[in-house]
């Protein structure tokens, strides 16, 4: 079985078991946890099993109120799977990564087929872009909730994606948009156009348990490596594989790696592989 | 390669000891965290409540009276006692909550009352001459009854806050029984004089409802 394929399983996997709250009258009475996502999901989702680890945090820190508990709760959690496989769980397990994995196609034709859209992607300002999710991550999920009550949730597209469209779906007529609908309905255009557009652009740039499980990376138990003496630098893993847009053969421990294990089969070498060290 | 080892060891037993502490309460960190089930905590607060803020969204409020409850479960005994001497209002809510925030003060003008957000109060109010019995639970403090009758009250089984219950009494096939009304979030309703409009509609429909029906009630 190749790695694509084994991929695709785990994640189809973590999808279902994301997904095993819904009830069903008579047959299944719904899984709902009290555990927290290591990866990005909305628990207002109707058939959501945990909660968004997100959303912990924000009522952790809301107001001030310092709900430890609530904070490290959340963290430990990321933290757990950051240091046995880093951002593997964005390659292997997250929902959105596994729509990301069929966008991310669409992003890949449209980037040969516009220049402007390749150009784009090797903007010498392209690697500062990557810092926006740590932005995103301590300004809207810890800051803006601590001063102001305002938090990333309100306007959240992947909790649009997974909430708002099911329910609104599921009960026509019973609910009207707050007051934050439609700025995230606008939040949700842009985030399809960003996926459909860029390869795991999501990821790249807005990911907020992106930023939390990058720096894992550098410590995690598994990661991908390169034999740098055997590497023959053709960078068929850098241009045409890797869908976080990473410098394959330069990397070594790269925060913005997911693991997907696309280079390693992309190498006419056979000199990228996992390694557990 | 050693020392890396050595660091994701140490990093994996400061996570495993800790992660068991919130888990299990070992009791370590005691004066840090307090004496609550974060798994439950979790569970109730975050997994299985509606959060409206996630969905961007406000229930459309329905403000007919009903008799059978949001979960099939019978009233709760305080509210059963209660009916006696008045109507119920019950705002229901928890620590982050924007929506709960916007509509509180209009419900304090409304009964004329002053609590903090963390609080659980019940106090029992004049409304138009009439006794009403005022309840404000934030689900984060409030006892395992008051969590309890959540559910209950949950008339279109949205599971969000803020939720305003009113309970009042009402004939059915022969006797008069407690019904109740629930409205959500922030009622559907833009601005802060339709919101306390609509709440007032629906205090008074059960004031009405309960003069005209009291008489008939017996607690049993």
């Amino acid at each position: 079985m190749n790695l694509r394929f084994r991929r695709l399983i785990s994640q189809v996997v973590f999808f279902f078991s994301a997904n095993l709250g819904f009830k069903i009258e008579g047959i299944f009475p719904g899984l709902k946890t009290g555990f927290c996502y290591p990866f990005f999901y909305c628990h207002a989702c109707p058939s959501a099993t945990a909660a968004c680890p997100l959303r912990a945090i924000e009522i952790g820190v809301y107001e001030g109120k310092w709900n430890w508990k609530l904070i490290f709760y959340p963290i430990l959690i990321i933290s757990f799977v950051g240091v046995i496989s880093g951002r593997g769980v964005c390659g292997w397990a997250c929902p959105i990564g596994l729509l990301q994995r069929v966008t991310g196609k669409v992003a890949k034709k449209l980037k040969k087929k516009q220049p402007f859209l390749k150009k784009l992607g090797q903007h010498r300002l392209e690697p500062y872009l990557r810092y926006l999710k740590y932005i995103v991550f301590i300004g809207l999920v810890v800051v803006t909730p601590i001063l102001v009550g305002f938090m990333f949730t309100d306007i959240c597209p992947v909790g649009y994606l997974v909430g708002t469209i099911p329910i609104s779906i599921l009960n026509p007529g019973e609910f009207s948009p707050n007051e934050f609908f439609y700025i995230a309905l606008v939040i949700f255009i842009l985030f399809i156009v960003l996926i459909f557009t860029v390869e795991r652009g999501w990821c790249r740039y807005l990911c907020p348990i992106g930023a939390m499980l990058a720096p894992f990376n550098k410590v995690s138990k598994y990661q991908v490596s390169v034999d740098k003496d055997q590497c023959i630098h053709c960078n068929i893993c850098s241009n045409e594989a890797c869908p976080m847009g990473i410098d394959v053969p330069n990397m070594e421990r790269d925060p913005e790696c997911i693991l997907c294990g696309k280079c390693i089969e992309a190498c006419p070498k056979d000199v990228i592989k996992f390694e557990g060290r | 390669m050693k020392k890396m080892s050595v660091v994701q060891v140490a990093l994996l037993v400061l996570i495993a000891v800790s992660f068991g502490e919130l888990v299990f309460d070992f009791s370590v960190y005691e004066e840090l965290f307090l004496d609550f089930n974060i798994y439950d905590d979790v569970h109730d607060t975050i997994v299985s409540t509606l959060c409206l803020s996630c969905i961007k969204l406000d229930p459309v409020s329905r403000l007919d009276f009903v008799f059978e409850t949001g979960n099939g479960e019978e009233h709760p005994e305080f509210v059963w006692k209660n009916l006696t001497k008045g109507p119920l209002f019950i705002e229901y809510r928890s620590d982050v909550c924007k929506a709960c925030d916007d509509m509180a003060p209009i419900v304090k003008d409304i009964f004329n009352v002053s609590f903090e957000k963390e609080e659980t109060l019940y106090k029992l109010v004049n409304y138009s001459g009439l006794n009403i019995h005022f309840y404000h639970i934030n689900l984060d403090h409030a006892s395992q009854a008051q969590k309890d009758s959540f559910p209950i009250y949950d008339k279109d089984n949205i599971k969000g806050v803020p939720m305003f219950v009113v309970i009042t009494v009402k004939y059915d096939r022969g006797t008069i029984k407690p019904c109740y009304t629930a409205a959500y979030g922030t009622l559907g309703l833009d601005t802060d004089e339709e919101r306390r409009d609509l709440l007032i509609d629906m205090i008074d429909d059960g004031v009405k409802l309960y003069e005209q029906n009291r008489e008939g009630y017996k607690y049993p």
